[in-house]
């Protein structure tokens, strides 16, 4: 273990009001950021429609850990260290397909699709004491789904994803789903990939930040006003009734609901003019109810953060793969929904790529303001940034979270009360330990 | 055989001073009123109605790239990327209604914030003569990264 330098104190480096600046800049923290939140907590890897056949699989990463999420021979989404248990050579060269198994070229052994050695090359140079299911590919201590959304923990105990979710997050991410008239995500429409030089925890933060849309995205809202005449600069000022929420465990999100009923705004006013809206409300009411229904629609999706790598913001599952201190990469995935017609998702896809990719008109301008945050933290003689907007007014609601006024900074706080709480644990997790002396033992 | 390349390659070559230069309303005016602008994410033959794509623009929705990019508040081209590419590789087939499909090859390098990084890909223009010249009715570039991390390409590509 590599533990000599000093142990830093976060709760100085994150206080009720401000952040200190080298949380995103101190190569040291961020590698304690993989081992105490990536590697240890619960990671969102993948959605279970990406991978619908036996053999199906796709590589990702879990923190820097090389990952492969397959579907196996029995209909199981397992996800495996993408690592070859003799000489650690990676088994699997291509970011998705379908095999039948996982053959690694260096020496030639063979593995499963639920990881299972199947074959060792010239194995009667091994003594008797070597056992094939000693040697399968390592599997991701615990794999865990909810409605689909996979996330694996590289610690082999801990809370349960449903205690990591909580209740509040459970219902966004229905809400997501349940846009779907067969309460069913279609992840197989590709992936924008983008990269910024800068923290991770601004994209993190900044998907969050109902604050700055009216600032960097005022090119788009302008776009938006002239073709339509919807005014989206309302819904982001101090006047708009939209939230910011904390939903607990880091994940926060930002709550247009109150605003969209008061406006009349969101989902319910397209689809009266868009082709097949009005099969499709009747598709969801016969599928949900009436009730149930007005409220999918009027909640028109989420836009929620689950802590630390995963949003669902607009019809898109976004996931922020940080790599070094100030090197990210985002990786989106439009989502389709099961059960409507070709032009609906099409027009999920058309909205999706006005705001966001590589050359979209929306989400380059923030990847431009995290680069630039990037540069202004080299200023250090005040190395601090503030979260304390609307701290004085934030409230508790009914189910628990705390809840504050769309431009607040309430989902900032929530994210960095989390990132503290996981950052504080000691340097070694009991429960490693633990897990440690179990092997030893073993042998 | 009978084609004449030096006004279609003339035409490739007009197209990519503008886009290197910025020159936002000349590109513009270059295109049809039913024009279809079309980079594709991930492969370069994928089925734009189910699968994502990185530009995939009619022209109402290409006027809006240049208004933004006018503005003056598009932040991701401020500052402004320096660029310059070659077109080469020119291909042409002519079809029965008189429009041109050109094939071409370019190499794009952009500099921005001190970094200067390669663009690559391959180039299908539908071009329909209009007047002396012609104008763009399809376009579609296939990236050769286009499956890969792209950090921003908000220029014209």
């Amino acid at each position: 273990m590599k533990t000599t330098r000093a142990e830093i104190d976060y709760s100085a480096l994150v206080q009720e009001d401000r952040v200190h600046g080298s949380a995103y800049t101190d190569p040291d923290i961020f590698a304690d950021e993989m081992t105490k939140i990536f590697h240890r907590g619960w990671v969102y890897v993948g959605h279970a429609s990406e991978v619908p056949q036996p053999g199906d699989f796709r590589v990702t990463t879990i923190g820097q850990q090389s990952v492969i999420m397959v579907q196996d021979e029995d209909g199981q989404v397992q996800l495996l260290l993408n690592r070859c248990a003799h000489r650690a050579n990676a088994v699997c060269q291509t970011e998705r397909g379908n095999t039948q198994l996982f053959r690694c070229a260096y020496h030639g052994w063979t593995y499963r699709t639920n990881g299972d050695l199947l074959g060792v090359t010239y194995q009667d140079r091994y003594d008797e004491s070597f056992r094939k299911q000693d040697y399968g590919l390592r599997k991701v201590p615990r794999t865990e789904m909810y409605r689909g959304f996979i996330f694996g923990s590289l610690n082999p105990v801990g809370i349960s994803l449903d205690e990591h979710l909580g209740q509040p997050v459970k219902e966004q991410i229905d809400l997501f789903t349940d846009l779907s008239p067969e309460g069913e995500l279609d992840v197989t429409a590709g992936v924008h990939k983008y990269g910024y030089r800068a923290n991770w925890k601004f994209q993190v933060e900044n998907g969050m930040d109902g604050y700055h849309p009216n600032f960097v995205h005022r090119t788009f809202f302008a776009s938006v006003q002239r073709k339509t005449g919807a005014n989206l600069t309302d819904l982001f000022s101090s006047g708009s009734i939209g939230q910011t929420r904390d939903l607990g465990h880091g994940h926060v999100m930002l709550d247009f609901r109150a605003y969209n009923k008061e406006k009349g705004t969101g989902l319910r006013a397209v689809l009266p003019t868009t082709p097949g809206g009005q099969a499709y409300v009747d598709a969801l009411e016969k599928r949900y109810g009436k009730e149930r229904s007005a409220e999918i629609l009027l909640s028109g999706g989420t836009h929620l953060l689950v802590f630390p790598n995963l949003a669902l913001i607009g019809v898109q599952i976004r996931v922020i793969r940080p790599l070094k201190v100030d090197e990210t990469e985002v990786f989106l995935y439009p989502t389709l929904l099961k059960g409507v017609p070709l032009e609906m998702n099409a027009a999920r896809l058309r909205g999706h790529e006005a705001f966001y990719g590589p050359a979209g008109g929306g989400a380059t301008d923030d990847l431009e303001m995290f680069e630039r945050n990037q540069l202004g933290l080299s200023a250090q003689v005040d190395p601090w940034l503030l979260l304390a907007r609307g701290l004085h007014k934030e409230s508790q609601d009914s189910d628990g979270t705390l809840v504050g006024q769309m431009t607040d900074e309430v989902t900032q706080r929530g994210i960095w009360r989390q990132w503290k709480k996981m950052m504080s644990q000691c340097e070694e997790a009991p429960s490693r330990q633990r897990a440690r002396s179990g092997m030893q033992q073993a042998r | 055989m009978s084609i004449d390349r030096h006004p279609i390659e003339n035409f490739l070559y007009r197209e990519a001073r503008f886009m290197d230069e910025h020159a936002y309303d000349e590109w513009l005016a270059l295109w049809t009123e039913d024009a279809l602008y079309w980079v594709p994410a991930n492969e370069d033959d994928i089925d734009p109605q189910r699968h994502v794509s990185i530009v995939y623009e009619n022209k109402a929705r290409l006027e809006d790239r240049i208004a933004r990019l006018k503005s003056g508040a598009a932040y991701a081209q401020d500052p402004k990327s320096r660029l310059r590419r070659v077109i080469s590789n020119i291909e042409i087939k002519e079809s029965e209604n008189g429009e041109l499909t050109v094939y071409s090859n370019f190499n794009l390098t952009a500099l921005r914030r001190s970094r200067m990084e390669t663009f690559a890909g391959c180039t299908i223009h539908t071009l329909r003569p209009e007047g002396d010249s012609f104008k763009i009715a399809y376009k579609k570039v296939m990236l050769i990264n286009n499956d890969e991390v792209i950090n921003n390409m908000t220029f014209l590509i």
